[in-house]
């Protein structure tokens, strides 16, 4: 059993111990939460920072299929014994870093979507080299690409997230008393709707001390200022926006603070010094407590950064694959703990993958499509969705000539068919995907 | 006209709650002398603050705190009363004194504590007296002329005892200059170019800070080419972002385009075509035009090729040095791995084919400070640090006019372009309309050092041990220095503040975890129990404890020091109340410091 209490509770535990943040100031639960919600369902976004290279994640097996990668790939191809196999897969293995994953995919709780990317309708390589304006705005910038991941829309065309507007779509039926959408690593556009927004906890063991008060029987007099502050309008409309930061920040410390006063410890062990599964555990205990917060629907995004591997590559990569596994495999176990392991999908994103051809300090830059991973009892897993590209340079798929795959699947497809099985019904998928009519498949069946 | 003694008895006595002479022990000078004898004290000592900079000195003497502090607190309380109380209870104190100095007339507190809080790591009671004494623009000018503070080379191993690895080391010194030093401007301009020129010491060695935060610090009032080029050759950017040891491309390899392509995204051009005032250039589909193509970032990244780090033994290199490197100067060229083939850069300008790499790196940010995106990208990304999240497209116009040509016709000059940043009319339309709207959230570190100035804090020891897990606690804020997540940076300038459409960047740290852990900061500071070696004096007998005697004199000093002397009614009645609800001078003064830090009225920067 692990031994400590979350950090989410000691966040949360602040508010029961007299603090700022302590005195119930903002009202018990919502009818919501009293209600409680019968069925549940919830997304978690793992967002690999950087741009991770798919062409070392999926890894052909065959002699052939083997050699031409080693070939094109040069100091970056990993040894031909590291691969993982992959059961019903003749051709292709996973990353040597990804034991937990490859067991997960054999299981079949895990499916692979190849050669995915930013589009905004499709693509062949002739139609993109006659034009390549019928691409996404600004293909190979990380800022760009990771925007138009986490909104679906051209950039500039929004500003708000895929998150947040399915968010806005189904909070009033299933959000519970706290926000819908949950970042663990800080406020991205994901998370942002228009008439909703994202909760900000910490990971689990952050360090975070919580809100000390040492001013003894007066720090009511102090937190009810403190408050009072915060009713308070300037006109300034940036003053506004923090006022109601902070005041939503005590509310939902209040209420998860309510939430998991009588909750278990888990019995999973998340593994430590790994920055993702920090996310992962904190994202387990509020699962755990879904029932108190009434929550039916809960979207959450997590993150690992440092794939932008323009260097050294092999060597980080496989570190972060690492952490990536180690991570996938705890969070697979705290929710069949959970009893939740068919109820809660979780899924990669990431900017772009990288071009095939190696740079000269064992590196790789910016490119386009690449292959991601989702896994939940609800996956149809244990197979590879998609198109793998051509491994050839100037071959059918590259934008180019350094193996830049142009993706045969849009993110739009992908996050459609996440959305679709959370409940977002089709005729509204339109509004949360404005691209995906310009696509044939509006679900790509993985889940 | 010379009211000058009579203002000053009245209006001391109403705010300290003691007679004048506790404050001012009768000298010869102070107690012969009638008005005209008294303003010149005053502007006496302002000019014996400049000279003895209470932090600076603190540092170099060490002495326990109960022994010093009735000097300490007869220091500050002259410090209080020679600038704080004439500007907010006596305007026209300083209106007389400067005629008689036939002088332009001084700056309000406001003004003052206003551009203070925009040009450096926090106002305090010393320096928004100087500010008002000297003037807004001679400010400028005496900071321009300061000598830089520069952070030590990062000790070897074994560390000190107070810190475990070279980015703990390195930390502490980049706190105290930020927190004493006298170059306040040149480490705050430098701090807005880490936001720029983003080295994230999470992957960058950290041997390598030094340098870095040396060279953005030394270059801050040069120009903008000097500094991109300076950069460049940094060991830090050269490691972070691949430029050192990117060789000549060979067979099927391709050459880095890591630094080529942020270079210009991100540290000089952005990704996208922008008009003089900052708006997107359209084209005839109303789509942003790209400033770059990939075509060109690979040609930037063949113009780059052939640089390795120095050897320590500053012997002649003819192979790229992937080993044993120094940590010290720019990177060398080694021709024999730089790519001499021709580049069509940016602009229609083509390097030709047989240049040295030292050619090609002239060239190829030459092309780049030459196109005219640089002016508005820049301009807005430091008015955003500076001054305003969002400001207006003829203050980027202004500014980026400024950037194009200053006065003497030269392109980038910083001094200038700093000037016209802090200078403009739309940065000092607060000074007088506290309705105006702008400014920006106060980022985590920015939050730390001004509570930290304002408090006028000290260290218990001389050295850097002070400073301790400073950045430990602000990671737990969501940002640390020089360390950011990616080289994208801690906020995207683009951020909209939520459920708003304002620009908002560093809101993207403002999150419900950071805002409560921030809450528990403002907490353990005002009650020393946050950082051992670094205090702040909120006792009884202290400046604000002394003060709390009158929770309305309290609450107007500190909301000098820390808003400008512009809080709001409705605020200042609140917290006058809460602290009128306790009876301690020192819990008083942690309350108003508390309350104050913690409000988002003080947390946007206005």
């Amino acid at each position: 059993m692990a031994a400590t209490r979350r950090s989410f509770m000691k966040f949360a535990s602040l508010a029961a111990a007299g603090s700022l943040a302590g005195l119930d100031p903002f009202g018990s639960l919502s009818a919501f939460a009293q209600s409680g919600a019968s069925d549940y369902k919830a997304l978690v976004c793992i967002f690999l920072f950087g741009g991770n290279d798919g062409n070392n994640l999926i890894i052909p097996t065959d002699a052939a299929g083997f050699a031409n990668y080693k070939h094109l790939r040069g100091p970056l191809a990993v040894s031909q014994a590291s691969v993982l196999p992959l059961a019903g897969q003749s051709s292709l293995g996973l990353s040597g870093a990804m034991p937990g994953t490859q067991a997960l995919f054999n299981k079949r709780r895990l499916a692979v979507l190849a050669n995915v990317g930013t589009l905004t309708q499709p693509l062949t390589r002739a139609q993109f080299l006659a034009n390549q304006e019928a691409a996404p705005h600004n293909l190979f910038s990380h800022a760009d690409q990771q925007r138009i991941w986490q909104t679906e829309a051209p950039v500039g065309a929004t500003d708000t997230g895929w998150a947040g507007r399915t968010a806005d779509l189904l909070s009033a039926s299933s959000a519970g008393s706290l926000p819908m959408v949950v970042t663990t690593a800080g406020s991205e556009i994901f998370t942002a709707g228009r008439s909703t927004f994202g909760m900000s906890v910490p990971p689990n063991g952050a360090g975070v001390t919580g809100g000390a008060c040492n001013e003894g029987i007066n720090c009511t007099i102090r937190l009810n200022a403190a408050q009072q502050l915060l009713t308070f309008s300037t006109g300034a409309s940036l003053v506004q926006a923090d006022q109601t930061i902070t005041s939503n920040a005590f509310r939902y410390a209040t209420e998860l603070s309510s939430a998991v006063k009588d909750a278990p410890a888990l019995h999973t062990d998340f593994p430590s010094g790994n920055p993702l599964a920090a996310q992962l555990e904190q994202i387990a205990q509020i699962i755990q407590v879904r029932s108190t917060l009434g929550a039916g629907r809960q979207i959450f995004f997590a993150s690992l950064g440092s794939f932008d591997t323009h260097s050294n590559q092999v060597a980080t990569q496989t570190w972060l694959l690492g952490q990536l596994d180690a991570a996938l495999l705890a969070f697979d176990s705290a929710t069949t703990e959970l009893g939740v392991n068919s109820k809660v999908t979780s899924f990669t994103m990431s900017d772009f993958g990288r071009a095939l051809t190696p740079n000269t300090v064992y590196g790789s830059d910016h490119a386009w499509g690449s292959h991601h991973l989702i896994m939940g009892g609800a996956v149809k897993g244990g197979r590879l969705y998609g198109t793998l590209p051509t491994l050839a340079l100037a071959g059918p798929d590259d934008a180019g000539t350094d193996g830049r795959w142009i993706p045969t699947t849009s993110t739009t497809q992908y996050a459609a068919t996440l959305a679709s099985w959370f409940g977002v019904p089709p005729p509204e998928l339109a509004s949360v995907f404005p691209l995906l009519p310009n696509f044939n498949s509006a679900n790509l069946g993985f889940v | 006209m010379l009211r000058c003694f009579g203002e000053f008895t009245g209006s001391l006595a109403a705010l300290l709650g003691f007679p004048l002479r506790t404050v001012f022990p009768p000298t010869n000078e102070s107690s012969a002398l009638p008005n005209r004898g008294l303003c010149k004290v005053l502007r006496t000592s302002y000019d014996s603050i400049m000279t003895r900079l209470p932090n600076r000195s603190r540092t170099h003497a060490p002495v326990p705190l109960r022994d010093r502090r009735p000097g300490r607190v007869r220091r500050l309380r002259r410090h209080l009363a020679a600038s704080v109380l004439p500007a907010f209870l006596a305007p026209a104190l300083l209106t007389s004194a400067n005629a008689l100095a036939a002088a332009a007339p001084a700056p309000s507190v406001s003004a003052a504590a206003r551009l203070l809080d925009q040009a450096t790591f926090g106002p305090t009671v010393d320096s928004i007296a100087h500010v008002q004494q000297v003037g807004l623009e001679r400010y400028l000018n005496e900071q321009f002329a300061l000598p830089v503070s520069t952070v030590p080379e990062t000790p070897l191993p074994p560390f000190p005892s107070y810190c475990t690895s070279a980015n703990a080391c390195n930390d502490l010194a980049w706190w105290k200059n930020i927190l004493t030093g006298k170059d306040q401007l040149r480490q705050r301009t430098a701090f807005a170019l880490s936001h720029l020129f983003v080295v994230s010491f999470n992957s960058a060695a950290g041997a390598d800070f030094p340098d870095y935060q040396n060279v953005l610090a030394r270059d801050a009032f040069t120009n903008y080419l000097t500094l991109m080029k300076d950069v460049t050759l940094t060991s830090a950017m050269g490691s972070y972002l691949n430029m050192g040891n990117s060789g000549r491309p060979v067979g099927a390899a391709i050459a880095n385009e890591n630094f080529a392509r942020e270079m210009m995204q991100l540290f000089t051009l952005g990704p996208n075509r922008l008009n003089l005032n900052g708006t997107l250039r359209l084209d005839r589909d109303r789509q942003p035009v790209p400033t770059f193509t990939e075509a060109q970032v690979k040609a930037f990244a063949l113009a780059y090729t052939g640089w390795t780090y120095p050897s320590p033994l500053a012997a002649t290199q003819n192979t790229l040095n992937k080993s044993d490197r120094s940590h010290r100067g720019p990177m060398v060229a080694i021709n024999s791995e730089h790519d001499p083939s021709a580049k069509a850069l940016l602009n229609g300008t083509v390097l030709p084919a047989g240049q040295s790499a030292q050619q090609d790196l002239a060239g190829a940010l030459l092309s780049i400070f030459n196109d005219d995106n640089i002016a508005p990208f820049v301009s807005r990304s430091l008015i955003q640090h500076l001054v305003t999240s969002n400001p207006s497209p003829a203050y980027i116009a202004r500014v980026a006019t400024v950037f194009l040509h200053n006065a003497a016709g030269v392109r980038g000059d910083m001094k200038s372009i700093l000037t016209a940043i802090l200078l403009d009319p739309e940065a000092r339309a607060g000074d007088t309309n506290t309705r105006s709207q702008g400014g920006h959230l106060r980022e985590p570190l920015l939050w730390l050092a001004n509570v930290y100035r304002g408090l006028d804090a000290y260290p218990v020891s001389p050295g850097l041990s002070a400073y301790v897990t400073l950045s430990i606690k602000a990671s737990h804020l969501n940002e640390a220095p020089f360390h950011a997540p990616s080289v994208f940076d801690f906020y995207s300038p683009n951020y909209l503040a939520p459920g708003t459409s304002q620009f908002g960047p560093e809101f993207m740290l403002e999150d419900g975890a950071g805002v409560v852990q921030r809450a528990s900061y403002a907490d353990l500071i005002t009650n020393n129990q946050i950082l051992p070696g670094l205090r702040v004096d909120l006792s009884n007998t202290s400046t604000w404890g002394t003060l709390a005697a009158n929770p309305a004199s309290l609450v107007d000093a500190l909301a000098v020091v820390f808003m400008h002397g512009q809080m709001p009614a409705d605020m200042r009645a609140t917290i006058i109340s809460a602290v009128g609800a306790v009876k301690s001078p020192a819990q008083r003064a942690r309350f108003a410091v508390f309350l104050i830090v913690t409000s988002p009225q003080y947390l946007i920067v206005h």
